[in-house]
């Protein structure tokens, strides 16, 4: 896996990876690996979650003052 | 008295005439109601007299013919007497009833010395054609031939048969120079000169009917006119060929001859007629009035339709406009206010998906480190329990229990049938070693 998962594939392996630790499915050979791996995925779905956020934020905003100068020419 | 020339009794030709003078006189010694007709008056201004010549037709040719005279002292009462009963003066080309006596005089030769004339018989006379001919056009079937031509909407061209001297047609032109100038109409007219009475008017009417109706393409109507006269004068306007004629004409033809007493037969055969030649031009300018009133009426209503028109479609686009301003205001309007609600909705929807991941990522993050933990603590103490398993296990911690370990040539011995007697075994106990030497070594009991 040289790409870096999606948000939802990223989430969905990290939901697998929680439940297999807290049922203590893993060995520990694995562990630190499995470990690795979700602390791995968090930061990807965080980074992705944060920077969807920013790009969300930012559109609203445009769509906000696009709407602002819209109603400026109504007037 | 006769006088004798070569044995011959000469007279004179006024012995001659004097005998025939006399005899006539006595011969005809009484004066006599006579008819005939009048083709001449043969009146002389200077002195007064007339010498008229009297005629009598049969089928059109001359049967009888006699010379007249008629004293100015007669004249004078006998036109005076026309004067009263047909409103005009004696006449050439009329019948009369005539008073006279048959004189013979030396100097002039036999004339019938007409002493009066009874106007009622001319009048009658007239009458009578025109009844004649009324009959005839009648029982021809061709009375109202020229009527039943449809008058043409706007008589502009016209051709006129009449005679350039007449007051009447002075009269008729008159009026059309006034209505060019009163209100712009424009007639074209075309004098067609022809005699106006008497048995010329019967020669150069027909002959300028049939010159017209050569060009006729040019001309919407006829018209004949001539100023006032004597009833005597309309006596033409009687005659049938003329009537039959203008009956039978292709185009409308309209009188205006100017009668006093009953119509002619050719006012009443024509198309229109009027009294006088002034009325009949006036009945032109009504058609014209007739035709330019609506006109003008239709330029005004299309004038003001138009704009009304306009009027309305303008304010009806101003009504679309406003409508349409107002539909779109609504319109953008609603859909400001949507796309604001949407944007809202978006808002509050991402930050609830943000919010949710963010909740489920520290979830996971929370589980990974717990389980994690749970598993490293969990697998901790199951190392534990092995290691002290195995540290019970360990032989040193076995012998401290009592058991010993023994070895044979530094083996360890695990069965009895390695050793045999005399073999010398160490034994291996917690604390120190023993050397022994092997008594016997036997099978083990059951235990």
């Amino acid at each position: 896996m040289n790409e870096q998962p999606n948000y939802t594939d990223a989430f969905e392996e990290l939901q697998t990876i929680v439940t297999e630790i807290e049922q203590g499915e893993i060995s520990v050979d694995e562990l630190s690996e499995k470990v690795k791996r979700a602390s791995y995925l968090i930061k990807i779905c965080k980074s992705k979650l944060h920077s969807t956020e920013e790009d969300v934020n930012k559109i609203l905003k445009e769509l906000d003052s696009s709407n602002g100068q819209k109603s400026n020419l109504d007037n | 008295m006769p006088e004798l020339f070569e044995g011959k009794r000469i007279f004179t030709l006024l012995e001659v005439s004097q005998g025939i003078q006399a005899t006539i006189a006595k011969k005809f010694p009484d004066s006599y109601w006579i008819k005939a007709e009048m083709n001449k008056l043969g009146f002389y201004a200077q002195s007064g007299h007339c010498f008229p010549e009297l005629v009598e037709k049969k089928d059109g040719k001359i049967i009888a013919k006699i010379d007249a005279l008629i004293w100015n002292k007669d004249y004078l009462n006998i036109n005076q007497n026309f004067k009263t009963v047909l409103g005009d003066v004696l006449k050439d080309g009329i019948k009369i009833l005539f008073l006279a006596k048959v004189e013979y005089m030396p100097e002039f030769g036999l004339k019938l010395r007409i002493i009066d004339i009874d106007p009622a018989f001319t009048l009658g006379d007239f009458e009578k054609e025109r009844q004649e001919t009324i009959k005839r056009l009648q029982g021809e079937g061709i009375m109202n031939l020229n009527k039943s031509l449809m008058f043409p909407m706007l008589p502009k061209r016209i051709a006129i048969i009449s005679d350039r001297d007449s007051r009447g047609y002075q009269d008729f032109i008159n009026v059309f120079d006034a209505a060019k100038k009163a209100w712009g109409y424009e007639f074209f007219h075309m004098l067609f000169t022809a005699s106006l009475q008497g048995d010329k008017a019967l020669a150069t009417i027909p002959m300028q009917l049939d010159r017209i109706l050569r060009v006729k393409n040019h001309f919407d109507i006829v018209a004949i006119i001539r100023g006032g006269g004597g009833e005597l004068t309309f006596a033409c306007y009687n005659n049938y060929e003329l009537s039959k004629k203008i009956a039978k004409y292709p185009l409308p033809v309209v009188t205006g001859i100017g009668h006093v007493t009953n119509l002619t037969v050719v006012d009443m055969v024509a198309n229109q007629s009027s009294i006088t030649p002034t009325k009949l031009a006036e009945f032109f300018i009504q058609k014209f009035h007739n035709f330019s009133v609506p006109v003008n009426e239709a330029e005004d209503k299309i004038g003001e339709q138009a704009r009304r028109l306009i009027r309305d479609v303008k304010s009806k686009f101003e009504n679309e406009i406003k409508f349409f301003r107002s539909v779109t205001e609504n319109l953008l309007l609603k859909n400001n206010n949507m796309l604001r609600e949407n944007t809202q909705s978006v808002f509050q929807h991402s930050r609830f998906i943000f919010k949710t991941e963010k909740d489920n990522l520290a979830i996971s993050r929370a589980g990974i480190i717990k389980g994690s933990q749970a598993l490293c603590k969990a697998k901790k103490t199951e190392l534990a329990g092995i290691e002290k398993n195995i540290h019970n296990m360990s032989p040193k911690n076995v012998m401290k229990r009592g058991y010993s370990i023994t070895l044979l040539n530094g083996k360890s011995v695990t069965s009895f049938s390695k050793l045999k007697p005399g073999d010398t075994i160490q034994t291996v106990l917690h604390e120190g070693n023993v050397l022994s030497t092997v008594n016997s070594a036997t099978k083990p009991s059951e235990l």
